[in-house]
């Protein structure tokens, strides 16, 4: 009796783990973000085929953060990943003007996805560092982010190299969370 | 209650696999690890779990190690089975191959070895690489033996990664069980590859030496395996390198011993002095002896491999039979086994110990095994000469014994002594006789047969013992009846009276009309014959002398036998089989890719002129001699088939269209379409690796598509027959498949003088049989190792006779360059000795070998730019010299 006790408890005031996946096309900066988070520090990275997954606490939650390699032949395997995730991290290279259109479409492909209907949205408009990169405004237009309905989403300026806008993201993700949107 | 009952179909039971699918997306690490130990179980049991493939690997990035080692378990069963997502591992797998700890690092390598899916090999190269130059030895092994296993699923990526170069590498690495793995990993391919990939220098060698004395025990076995097939310069360096590696006979692990044995035994070939082979013979016997007492499973290994070795040496272990006298609770197979070798080390010296013990076994209770004990005294009779009648004096205590079946045994060898020793033993005729009524053997029957007929004017009722067997004639089986025809012929011619006479014409009537037996049928006419025209020659014939025979029953052929010892410790020399005889190659195929890309690149001098050597035909046609002129130009030696020049015009379109095929495509047609209803063949024998193929080309020109194609070659001069199944897909109309066809010697050797007819048949599921001929070149069957040290080529040439030297004129060929007519040669295996200059002529000196070791000594004699070369050789088999002259025609006219 003690023991779910104490389990209870620590899901009603913290200490839960969530699952977030980290999704985007290939070369958007998912790896260097994962563990930005987690170490705090900038590793090299190589094209992740497969996954990472790593743990990252945060504002007393625990985060089981999955990043899922981007290639196009990786992509399919996504879904593989769906089942149980409370947030969706979505990484856009914000410079890569290019292949935005792809990212909108592998975007919304995973809005419509009947396992995650319940999964918060963060977005990243990430490589703000480049020059030429596009601002959130932007990538919101770009991505069509107003189309998205009954889920709670939010877009946020960050530079994975720098550090900058992450933990901000993160915060909105966790009070999200916390306020029972996992 | 009504309310409620929808539970019942909503039930809480979910399946065995949905429930771990739960357990292992568990947010918790113990239930997770848990739930894989559960899938490990289920999978081991054989119930399948492939389905939880993603959950399972989910959990593979994780710090417990336990954890770890379970998910890779899993992934070496099932990744086959789940090639796509295979490539959501490999990402941990690069992480792993990084990890801090060098257990984690090796196992990742060695797993990703394990894991044959050709998707995510080339994912793996660089966390291999990187392993290859890791810090800690452990990694470094795990690495090199995972270079073969990528070798086998990748060839190409291996070499293009330049993985081959860091395994050498490592042969210098100062860690001796990585230079064991790394050998044992060269090793491997070179097993499966076409060119020279692993050849030990004298660098490596002093390398491999040192490494031997410090790894492990079967890092020794694949060493020794290795340094087995170095060919030490000279006697000198044998000695040196058996000195080095005559401890390994004392090791503990049977593997070593056996290895070990295998090498010093290669290498005293090339020693001469006789004092160290005594010694080094000396020492080998122990280590050999010791295996004996091993369980009965190693120690029948021990003695298939001793049987080789005594074979070839029988002084190690003359004075050990002893230690081969069967002991009574030994397994069946290990007494068959020792009686043979007892029966190959049984001297005059020995000889009166053996038969005691053979007389022991021969009244066993193990009918197989007394039968056996028989025939080896036998045998024994046969090999010595001096003993042969110790041996008779046994045999015929045995019989006295008078059981049946070592009756029947005992007849079958006593008409081999007699054979063997004639007008020496008949007095004991009539001992045999007394036993005539229990013979029901086949074997035994005959042999009796023959002795009554053999010796008819000494047995006085000669007649009415076989008039007894007469009786039952029709029925016997074949061997019985033949002999009773012999031996009614026989008596016959020596006793022709009345009685015979009668005999005879009840025999030949039942031979001949009231049979149905081919052999008996003409054997009878021929006896027929003989008698009713000329009964003096019927005598020369029938009763001629017949020549001694002497026992080489269970005696391997030279070459099978150096064959087999190159191979000991490894199941040949426990088959007694060349390993090629039991072990498929699947890579013929992926070989011709190979050349093919070599032959584009055509720097690589040497398999470019091997290549073409062995895949290229003559320009004999037209539209296909612009493409072949370049070739031939620059290297040399394309082996021309003359035959069936009708189809020739065919054959350059179909090369032409179909891309597919080999490098070097124009072979001759051997088949044309008009004679095969549609179907063409071009087929021609070449040289690949030192091995025999049929390339071919099928293509089908008809309007149905034809498949279940099937090929025989008909028995000729060097026996060769298909070394496995034809491997054609259907051919569609319109299409052509080629295939490389591996050939194997000796098989179905036609008697007669040598002739270069190969008839083959070809037949399909749609058409009648195809027979066409073609031609052997002799060249084909050129050895790679024909190449003779200049002073053994002097002591042969020298020593043999003049009447075995031979030449030939061709007038029309001119030599451009010395060196162009060599290397035109050399692509055919035959080998450059020595040049002279004489007057303004060029002597030139070659070797050549064609198998089962017949070489041969060529002297060439042409002047640069002047029509006409002069081809004299000297050769012990001088019957195949027409043959010989042939290959070497069109060898000088492509």
């Amino acid at each position: 009796m003690g023991i779910v006790f104490t389990r209870l408890f620590s899901s009603l005031f913290g200490n839960k783990e969530a699952r977030i996946l980290v999704l985007g096309l290939d070369n958007a900066g998912k790896t260097t973000i994962l563990y930005r988070l987690q170490m705090g520090e900038v590793v090299s990275t190589i094209p992740t085929i497969g996954f990472n997954v790593e743990t990252v606490q945060y504002n007393n939650i625990k985060f089981q953060v999955w990043d899922l390699g981007g290639q196009t032949s990786i992509r399919p395997y996504w879904r593989c990943y769906f089942p149980n995730t409370q947030a969706i991290i979505y990484v856009v290279d914000s410079s890569d003007t290019d292949r935005l259109v792809i990212a909108k479409e592998e975007f919304h492909a995973i809005l419509e996805e009947e396992e995650l209907k319940g999964a918060v949205v963060l977005l990243f408009a990430n490589k703000q560092d480049l020059p030429g990169a596009l601002d959130d405004a932007a990538i919101t237009e770009a991505l069509e982010l107003h189309k998205i309905k009954n889920r709670q989403w939010s877009i946020f300026k960050t530079s994975a190299i720098k550090g900058e806008g992450l933990f901000e993201g993160l915060d909105w993700l966790s009070n999200t969370l916390k306020s029972g949107g996992g | 209650m009504s309310g409620h009952d929808s539970k019942y179909f909503s039930t809480t039971k979910k399946g065995e696999i949905p429930e771990l699918k739960e357990e292992l997306n568990s947010q918790y690490k113990d239930k997770r690890k848990d739930a894989v130990k559960k899938v490990i179980a289920a999978m081991t049991v054989g119930k399948d779990v492939s389905s939880l493939f993603t959950d399972v690997v989910n959990c593979m990035q994780t710090e417990n190690l336990e954890l770890k080692k379970l998910v890779y378990l899993y992934l070496i069963n099932y990744a086959k089975s789940q090639p796509d997502l295979a490539i959501l591992a490999v990402n941990t797998f690069v992480k792993d191959s990084q990890d801090p700890n060098p257990l984690i690092r090796a196992l990742a390598v060695r797993t990703m070895g394990c894991i044959r899916v050709d998707k995510i090999t080339e994912y793996l190269c660089d966390p291999l690489q990187r392993c290859l130059k890791d810090d800690d030895p452990y990694v470094r092994k795990t690495a090199a033996i995972c270079v073969a296993k990528l070798y086998d699923i990748n060839a190409e990526l291996v070499e293009d990664r330049g993985f081959l170069d860091a395994l050498k590498d490592l042969i210098s690495d100062n860690n001796p069980m990585v230079v064991a793995n790394a050998v044992a990993s060269l090793a491997e391919i070179q097993e499966h590859s076409s060119r020279p990939i692993f050849e030990i220098t004298s660098h490596t060698l002093s390398k491999l030496l040192t490494a031997l004395n410090e790894c492990t025990e079967w890092g020794q076995v694949f060493i020794l395996d290795a340094l087995s097939k170095y060919k030490a310069v000279d006697a000198r360096e044998a000695e040196n390198i058996v000195e080095r590696v005559t401890p390994r006979l004392q090791h503990a692990n049977c593997a070593v011993v056996l290895s070990a044995v295998k090498m010093i035994l290669l290498q005293m070939e090339l020693i001469t002095s006789t004092d160290v082979v005594r010694n080094l013979c000396k020492k080998m016997a122990p280590p050999l002896v010791t295996l004996l007492s091993a369980e009965p499973e190693i120690q029948y290994v021990a003695l298939r491999n001793i049987n080789l070795i005594v074979q070839k040496r029988p002084t190690i272990l003359a004075h050990e039979i002893k230690v081969f006298f069967c002991k009574y609770n030994d397994p069946i197979y290990v007494k068959m086994e020792k009686l043979e070798i007892m029966i190959k080390l049984a001297s005059d010296r020995n000889i009166d110990q053996v038969l005691l013990e053979f007389k022991e076994y021969a009244t066993e209770v193990d009918v197989d095994f007394v039968r056996k004990a028989v025939r080896a005294i036998g045998r024994c009779a046969i090999k010595l000469e001096r003993a042969a009648e110790r041996c008779i004096s046994v045999l015929l205590e045995l019989i006295k014994i008078k059981v049946n079946y070592v009756v029947q045994e005992a007849i079958i060898v006593i008409k081999d002594i007699f054979r063997r020793y004639p007008n020496t033993y008949e007095s004991i005729i009539a001992t045999l006789c007394e036993s005539l009524d229990t013979l029901d053997e086949p074997e035994a029957k005959a042999s009796m047969i023959w002795i009554i007929g053999e010796y008819a004017e000494r047995i006085d009722n000669a007649d009415e013992l076989l008039e007894s067997f007469l009786e039952t004639f029709p029925e016997e089986p074949p061997q019985v009846q033949l002999q009773l025809l012999t031996a009614t012929v026989k008596l016959f011619l020596k006793k022709p009276t009345e009685g015979p006479q009668q005999m005879i014409q009840v025999v030949l009537n039942n031979a001949t009309v009231e049979t149905d037996n081919p052999d008996l049928r003409d054997r009878a006419y021929i006896y027929w014959r003989l008698l009713s025209t000329d009964p003096e020659a019927a005598k020369d014939v029938v009763l001629a002398e017949k020549p001694v025979i002497s026992d080489d029953s269970n005696q391997l052929d030279p070459s099978l036998l150096d064959e087999l010892l190159a191979n000991i410790a490894t199941l040949s020399s426990v088959y007694h089989k060349p390993p090629d005889a039991f072990v498929t190659r699947v890579k013929t195929i992926q070989k011709t890719e190979e050349e093919e890309y070599h032959d584009g690149e055509g720097g690589y001098s040497e398999s470019h002129a091997h290549a073409a050597a062995t895949g290229a035909s003559p320009p004999q046609t037209t539209s296909n001699a612009q493409s072949s002129a370049g070739r031939s130009q620059a290297t040399p030696a394309p082996v021309p088939d003359l035959l069936d020049l009708m189809g020739m015009d065919n054959s350059s379109a179909i090369v032409s269209a179909d891309p597919t095929t080999p490098a070097g495509p124009s072979l001759p047609v051997v088949l044309p379409a008009a004679t095969g209803q549609g179907l063409q063949i071009n087929a021609q024998l070449i040289r690949r690796d030192g091995q025999v193929f049929y390339s071919m080309l099928l293509e089908n020109n008809s309007q149905v598509p034809l498949d279940g194609f099937m090929i025989q070659f008909n028995k000729n001069t060097f026996g060769l027959a298909a070394g496995g199944p034809l491997q054609v897909p259907p051919i569609q109309p319109g299409t052509s498949a080629s295939t490389l066809l591996p050939m194997v010697l000796f098989q179905n050797v036609s008697p007669g003088p040598p002739s270069s007819l190969l008839q083959v048949a070809v037949k399909n599921n749609q058409q009648p049989v195809w027979y066409f001929n073609d031609k052997i070149p002799l060249s084909v069957l050129f050895s790679e190792d024909g190449r003779m040290e200049r002073s053994s080529f002097l002591e042969t040439w020298k020593s043999l006779p003049d009447s075995n030297e031979i030449s030939k004129d061709f007038p029309t060929f001119v030599m451009t360059s010395v060196e162009a007519t060599l290397d035109q040669l050399a692509a055919s295996n035959m080998f450059f000795i020595a040049k002279r200059k004489h007057s303004n002529q060029d002597v030139l000196y070659l070797s050549a070998k064609i198998p089962r070791g017949i070489p041969f000594l060529i002297e060439l004699t042409a002047a640069v730019g002047v029509p006409g070369l002069k081809c004299a050789i000297k050769t012990t088999g001088l019957e195949m010299a027409p043959l010989f002259f042939e290959a070497m025609e069109s060898l000088l006219k492509s």
